[in-house]
Formats: structure tokens, C-alpha cells, sequence
């Protein structure tokens, strides 16, 4: 899933995705194959609640079965 | 997957003790080296010509009489300093734009605000480098300017840059504006949701821009050598960031540039950008001479920091159960002079807490004429938090229910939604609600002109890149480096962790920052990120040192490494079959390093996800004098969910620190400005931030709800502390007075403005 700004942006609004992956790498490698580029986007831009879990973008994260994956704005403090 | 935190408890031995810090000592004797306590033979002073006006565009400067000047060895300007390609990167909430960057660190067509730096000069002594910037002639074609959020949104204010058309709307505006961007955030149905309501309140509200404060100016040392290798001395709140922000800005490759990290006199996250640090490297390239730059604290004022201000209208909706249904936020953030507000933080903090099943939030990033904006403590979260939490306590009394039972009944829990998409995954929020309604001063009378107010904030907390290497010395002392600054006592945190994984006492742990040339990457110290990130850097490099004791061992010993187990800090026998062998302290093992494999080293990077947010519900008692409209803070509780407090009063002091930044915040803080956009109060006699003498003690209540995604249970405790104060002193002026301020700072002018209206 996106957030509706970078949807906008990057997918032509849709926010919502069924995925088969096992890996982040999965999810972005699909993403891309779907838009062309998205997945540099995703990689420099993004973190990904992983069924709420809070993540960096790495690779090798493990994607659970029927998982939600939401990639936010990363996020910084102060 | 989901989690639901329980408290777990466990027995330690250092986590949530409170030793002395290992800078301690030297702060409070004066040895700790902050950035301007550095000095190199030869060196040269360095002084910055900042512009006089608020906006101008530059026709030319002629630098010949500075240059002619004995002593100076260098004037530069931004014709010495590579232009850098239009283009934002990076994450869209704190996207950097280098075009931009080189701008704000020196100025090229135009000063965007009186203090902008235009020139700089390296003399021989401070003095003549003063002298000489004030030689430097600038033509300046002076322009008109706009300095408030809601004035530079208007369409015929001063526009700082012609060619700016607003991002995220469709279709994109054809004309330019002071609106950088525009977002959104919206889930449910808000029509129906506010038609469910019984009563609904729409307010508007203001929050001035407010300067981080630290007491530490901005300082730095360059040396640049000959072969084209630099070195820099900076406190920042990360010398990696800085290595690369400086590395971009100068056209150097990263590798050629060392930054050693200083002792930091506070940043609360205005340390986490460049602006005298590119200065001094480019000085020392042209020189040949290391070269010294020294903020003075009107330079602090008038050219860095400060968080935004902010203009919002917020609207929600309740049943008379006290069942949120919706919540509308609009949030106008001024960004200063160049994009980059921390408006969507605002528009994804700002509800957050609560369970609404229709919310929209809605953010605007505006441009004005003043310092760019830098984070602040929770970037962008008070700032909404002020407006949607002094209309929460307008909705409990027209329901008439009391404003902690209204925010518990509607507390997110791990499984809630956010108004930004993804499930929270961690309790936490609804325990500091109940702590204070446990507490036995919360329902203790008040008396004439005094009133009780609370509010809640919210914080996503930090994971990120970190690395730590640890060694043992000869004598089995433990030397612990992570590449983390060290602004809230991490130090001492890192070593407690570090103690408690090996066992040994902490005493024996010297916890050290590396430069960026002696340890990997790590991240800003920021985002309350380096307890949990760095701190499970450390716990994997404590997991994989004990590893290579046990073999060590096991060597010594002569058996499998299997019969080897690590035990309150000693290689111990399995168990009796491995054979009788004394337990081995880390000395023992250490003393046998040449002939078991060499020294004893290792190293760990992470980067981390799986950290908690971060919730506090504060309640303020006040009172209010009806003839001056001065408030006094009586009494002060902050309660927050700190997952595991593994240094407890250090976890206070960033509680009272936040609280009291806050009270800064509601009460007094603001820029002056004068009718040509210059800057009145440059200093802290009239930036009146608060001082010990103002303020009661600040009770702070941890509450622990351990994250189980480190294994000491941490959560980031920096920053949610910050975001809740403002409105709870709103909201106990309101109830001290009957009048309700909307705009801060509620200073004693505007609140006896107030008490006499009719």
C-alpha cells in the first residue's frame, strides 16, 4: 500500500497492490516490473510498516504470509 | 505482525541504573571540547558578512578593499562554492534539495532574510577578519517581504522565488507562489462522519516559530591539506551527515574528508544541518591555513534554526459518549527561506493518538523571509498537537467528561489505525493516560484564578543505520565506539547495554564517539533513534564478542568452544564433563590474546526498524494574575512510555528538558521582527526562554511498556515529551479564566488582552 501523495506521484493514484513476495526485495522487484523506476523511489524515499511494524527498506527483510505492507514517508526527528 | 506489549519483568544488572556519565567530569570541570575549543597552528580566523535586509536581490559585491586589507588571506563568496543541481532527494518529508542548500549556506541572487550570509573572510586574528567583512561592498536592490505563514500564502505577497510553483496539486498552479508543496492525508468518509456527531468544535490557531535554544553557538575547525585530504572539528548532532553535506557542497569525494565529532552544548535537532561547515573548508582550500568559524549568538538568532510556525484550523467531531467520529486538520507551516517545514509530520502526528475512523489532514510548506527552518524536537508534531489537543478539551467540557477519560476512551492501541495508513503496532499510549488519572494530585482542588489542563502528544521514533565496534584492552576493560553524538547521554546508555549484555560491571565499559574515518556509518543522532538503533548495534557486538571469548577460551582451555558458555562476564565450563577449569574473566582472557588468535575486536552495523512510538499525557496546574495576565506554572506531570528506561534519570532529564521547552514554547518564546523584516530580540535577554527560577520541579512519571523488538525493550524518549505542553497550558488558562488563547505565545500582554475582553 502507498500513501495517497506518493501514489499520485509515482503510480497514477493507485494505492493498493497484491504482491507475491517473500523479501522487501520481492515487493520492490514487482513494484518496479509494475512501474518502471518506482522502485528507486521506494528504496531512497520510502520505510515500510510491515503489518505495523516499523522498517527501514532493507532487502533481505522477511515479508510474512498475507502480510500488510505500507510504505510511508521516512521519517526524521530533531 | 502485530504486537501487543506486556510488561515483562526482568531482573537486571545495569539497565535502569543511573551512574554518572562518562562526560560528565569533564563537562563540569570544563575539559570537554565542544567545537569552538579547538585549535590548530596557523590558523586563521574566519568572519561572515550577513546581509542587513530581509529580502534583496544582489546586483554585485566587490570584495578588492577587504582583500587589500593586511592580515586577510581569503575573501569568499558563493562564486567560490560549485552551484548545485535543482532537484529534490531523498524521502519527500525532509527531502534535500542542494540547490537550495548551497543557498541558505551562502546566499547567490538574493538574501532571503536579514542574516543570510553573503561573504566570508579568513584573517590572521578575529579582529581583522571583523574589520575586513566590513569592507566588503554589496549592492542590493532591496525588495519587499513577507515573514508571516498566512501573509506569505496570500496571493499578492512578496514571492521569494519566481519560479516557484507549488507541488501536489493538480493541476500545478500556472502562476508562482510562496507554497512549496501541498499533501494530504485522508482515510473514511468526513461528511458522514461529522453528521454522526453531537458536537463538533472548529478552531483556528497560530504558533510563532520558536529557536531550538541551545546554548552552544554554532563553531567549527578546518584544516585542508595540501594533498587535498581535509580534516573537520564540529559539534553537530552528526558528523557523518555533516561529512556529507560538506563533501556535496564543496564538489569533494567523502573519502577526503575526516570529520571528528565535538562535544555538543544542545541541538534538539538544529545541529542536524550545515552552515558554518562548508564556509570553513572552502576558506582552509583557498588558504592553505586550518580555519576557525565562530557563531556569535545574535548569528544564531538571525541564521539558523528555527522550527516553524505555524497557522492551523482544526475541526472534530464527537458523539456524547465521547466517541471521536472525525477530525479535519488544515496546517500552514512557514518553512523560511528555502522549502523543507516539517508540515507533513504535523498533518501525520497531528491525530495519530486517537481512534477516528474519518480523518483528513491537510499540509501547506510556505516560504518566507527568515531563517530556514530546521528540526526542533518532534518537528511539526506540537505545532498540530497545540491546535487538535486545545480542541479535544473544548469537546470534553461541552460533554462534559473529563479530558483524560475523553483521550482514554478514544486511545490507539497495537492495532489501531493510523490516519496515515499503517496499523500502530505498540501499546503504550492509553498507560500514560492512566497513570495520571492514578496520580493523587490530579484531582486536588484548585483555588481562585487557577485552572488544570492536559493534552497528549505523539512521536514516531527513529531506527536507521548505526555501527559499533567494541575491543578489549589488555586488562579486560571493554572499549566501546559507536559513531552515535552523544547529546542526551548515550554515552552512558550504550554503556549500560553494553555492561549488562557482557556482564561486566560498567565501570569497566569506556564508551567512546569515533570519527568518520574509525567506524562505520551511522545516522543522525536525531529522531530519538540511538538508544533503540545504536543501542542494538551495540547488543550485536557485545552477542559477537562474548562468541570469541568463549573460543578463546575454549582454546585456553583445550575444548570444544561448545563445552564454553559466558556467564556475569566469565567463560565458564558447560558443564563438569567439559572438565574442572576456573571461570576466565575477560582480564584472564585477555592476558592470553597473542596466543589465542590477537587482539580481541569486533564490530556491528545495523539498520533498524521495529521501534516503538513515542506517547506522553501531561497535566499543568497555573495561575493566572488577573491584573497582569502573568501565568504561573505550579505544578507540572509528564508521564511517558519510555519502553525500558535503561539510564532512569537521564530518561527524566529528557522528560523535564522537552517539558520545559514546551513551557518556552506556550508562554514566552517568539521573534520580533520590525516593519523592514529585521530581527529585534537576537539574544537571550529578550528571547525569553525559561530558566530555573520560572518553573516548579517537573514530575516525571516513566512509564515502561517494553518493546520487544530490542531486547532491552527500548523506545525513543527524546522527543514526545515536547509535543503536549503548549496545550495543556492552553488548556489550564482556559480553565484558570474562562478565556481560551489560540495563539502563541500566550504571553502576559495577550493573555490580560484576553481576560479583558468582553
Amino acid at each position: 500500500m502507498l500513501t495517497g501523495g506518493f501514489s499520485r506521484r509515482y503510480t497514477d493514484g493507485v494505492r493498493e497492490f497484491e504482491i507475491a513476495a517473500r523479501t522487501v526485495r520481492g515487493v520492490i522487484s514487482a513494484m518496479d516490473r509494475l512501474y518502471p523506476g518506482l522502485g528507486e523511489h521506494l528504496e531512497e524515499e520510502t520505510s515500510l510498516a510491515v503489518n505495523g511494524v516499523i522498517h527501514e527498506v532493507v532487502y533481505t527483510q522477511i515479508i510474512p504470509a498475507d502480510a500488510e505492507v505500507f510504505f510511508i514517508p521516512r521519517i526524521e526527528g530533531g | 505482525m502485530l504486537t501487543n506489549t506486556k510488561n515483562i519483568e526482568q531482573v537486571f544488572k545495569s539497565v535502569g541504573t543511573s551512574p554518572i556519565r562518562p562526560d560528565g567530569v569533564p563537562k563540569v570541570t570544563g575539559m570537554a571540547q565542544y567545537g569552538a575549543d579547538y585549535s590548530l597552528p596557523g590558523m586563521l580566523w574566519a568572519k561572515i558578512l550577513r546581509s542587513p535586509h530581509a529580502h534583496a536581490r544582489i546586483r554585485s559585491i566587490n570584495t578588492s578593499k577587504a582583500e587589500a586589507l593586511p592580515g586577510v588571506k581569503a575573501v569568499l563568496t558563493s562564486a567560490d562554492l560549485p552551484n548545485q543541481t535543482f532537484d529534490y532527494i531523498g524521502p519527500e518529508r525532509v527531502a534535500v534539495n542542494y540547490w537550495h542548500m548551497t543557498r541558505n549556506v551562502m546566499a547567490r541572487e538574493k538574501a532571503l532574510y536579514e542574516g543570510h550570509a553573503i561573504a566570508a573572510v579568513a584573517a590572521t586574528t578575529a579582529a581583522i577578519a571583523a574589520e575586513a567583512i566590513a569592507l566588503i561592498e554589496v549592492d542590493y536592490e532591496v525588495l519587499p517581504h513577507v515573514i508571516d505563514v498566512d501573509e506569505a500564502m496570500h496571493p499578492d505577497a512578496p514571492v521569494l522565488f519566481e519560479d516557484m510553483i507549488t507541488r501536489g496539486v493538480e493541476p500545478a498552479p500556472t502562476k508562482p507562489s510562496n507554497i512549496t508543496k501541498r499533501l494530504e492525508f485522508k482515510v473514511g468518509d468526513l461528511d458522514a462522519g461529522f453528521a454522526a456527531a453531537d458536537e463538533i468544535v472548529e478552531m483556528s490557531f497560530k504558533t510563532a516559530a520558536v529557536h531550538q535554544g541551545y546554548i552552544e553557538p554554532h563553531s567549527c575547525l578546518a584544516r585542508y591539506g595540501a594533498d587535498g585530504q581535509c580534516e573537520l572539528w564540529s559539534a553537530s548532532q552528526g558528523h557523518f551527515v555533516v561529512r556529507a553535506y560538506t563533501a556535496k557542497l564543496l564538489g569533494m569525494e567523502i573519502g577526503n574528508l575526516v570529520v571528528h565529532p565535538a562535544e555538543i552544548g544542545g541541538g534538539f535537532g538544529g545541529k542536524t544541518v550545515v552552515y558554518v561547515e562548508p564556509i570553513a573548508v572552502a576558506l582552509s582550500r583557498k588558504t592553505g591555513h586550518p580555519v576557525k568559524i565562530m557563531m556569535s549568538r545574535e548569528d544564531v538568532f538571525k541564521a539558523t534554526g528555527p522550527t516553524s510556525g505555524g497557522s492551523m484550523t482544526v475541526k472534530i467531531g464527537v458523539k456524547k459518549d465521547g466517541t471521536l467520529v472525525a477530525a479535519d486538520g488544515v496546517f500552514k507551516l512557514q518553512a523560511g527561506a528555502f522549502p523543507g517545514s516539517p508540515v507533513m509530520n504535523a498533518a501525520m502526528c497531528a491525530f495519530a493518538p486517537y481512534i477516528i475512523p474519518n480523518v483528513r489532514t491537510v499540509g501547506f510548506d510556505v516560504v518566507s523571509n527568515r531563517p530556514k527552518s530546521a528540526a526542533y524536537r518532534a518537528p511539526g508534531s506540537p505545532i498540530s498537537a497545540f491546535g487538535v489537543e486545545s480542541v479535544l478539551d473544548i469537546l470534553a467540557q461541552k460533554i462534559g467528561m473529563d479530558p483524560l477519560r475523553l483521550r482514554l476512551k478514544n486511545a490507539v492501541k497495537a492495532g489501531s489505525p493510523t490516519p496515515y495508513g499503517p496499523k500502530h503496532s505498540h501499546d503504550g499510549y492509553a498507560e500514560t493516560i492512566q497513570a495520571l488519572l492514578d496520580h493523587p494530585e490530579y484531582n486536588k482542588p484548585l483555588g481562585k484564578n487557577q485552572g488544570r489542563g492536559v493534552a497528549s502528544g505523539f512521536w514516531f521514533n527513529g531506527g536507521g543505520e548505526s555501527t559499533a565496534s567494541i575491543h578489549i584492552n589488555e586488562d579486560g576493560s571493554v572499549v566501546l565506539a559507536t559513531g552515535s553524538m552523544d547529546v542526551g547521554g548515550s554515552r552512558a546508555s550504550m554503556a549500560l547495554m553494553a555492561a549488562e549484555t557482557l556482564g561486566v560491571p560498567y565501570a569497566s565499559v569506556r564508551s567512546t564517539v569515533a570519527d568518520t574515518a574509525s567506524i562505520g556509518y551511522n545516522h543522525v543522532t536525531g529522531g530519538s533513534r540511538v538508544t533503540y538503533a545504536t543501542g542494538l548495534a551495540v547488543v550485536e557486538a557485545c552477542n559477537k564478542i562474548i562468541e570469541q571469548l568463549r573460543l578463546r577460551a575454549s582454546i585456553m582451555w583445550d575444548v570444544d568452544v561448545k563445552g564454553v558458555v559466558w556467564e556475569d562476564g566469565f567463560a565458564k565450563p558447560a558443564d563438569k564433563s567439559v572438565g574442572e577449569f576456573e571461570p576466565l574473566s575477560l582480564k584472564a582472557i585477555a592476558a592470553k590474546r597473542a596466543v589465542t588468535g590477537g587482539p580481541i575486536v569486533t564490530e556491528a552495523a545495523v539498520n533498524a526498524g521495529g521501534q516503538a512510538p513515542g506517547f506522553s499525557t501531561q497535566f499543568c496546574d497555573v495561575e493566572v494574575d488577573p491584573e497582569t495576565g502573568a501565568v504561573k506554572i505550579l505544578r507540572f506531570v509528564a508521564a511517558q512510555d519510555v519502553g525500558r528506561a535503561i539510564h532512569p534519570k537521564y530518561c527524566e532529564g529528557q522528560i523535564h528538558g522537552g517539558v520545559v521547552q514546551g513551557i518556552g514554547w506556550a508562554l514566552n518564546e517568539e521573534y520580533i521582527y520590525d516593519k523592514q523584516g529585521r530581527l529585534s530580540n537576537a539574544g537571550f535577554l529578550d528571547y525569553r526562554i525559561p530558566v530555573a527560577s520560572d518553573l516548579p520541579m517537573i514530575e516525571a512519571i516513566l512509564v515502561e511498556v517494553p518493546n520487544p523488538n530490542h531486547p532491552y525493550g527500548v523506545k525513543g524518549v527524546g522527543e514526545a515529551n515536547i509535543v503536549p505542553p503548549m496545550a495543556a497550558i492552553a488548556n489550564a488558562i482556559q480553565r484558570a479564566t474562562g478565556k481560551r488563547l489560540t495563539e502563541l505565545p500566550m504571553s502576559p500582554p495577550k493573555v490580560l488582552a484576553a481576560i479583558d475582553a468582553v
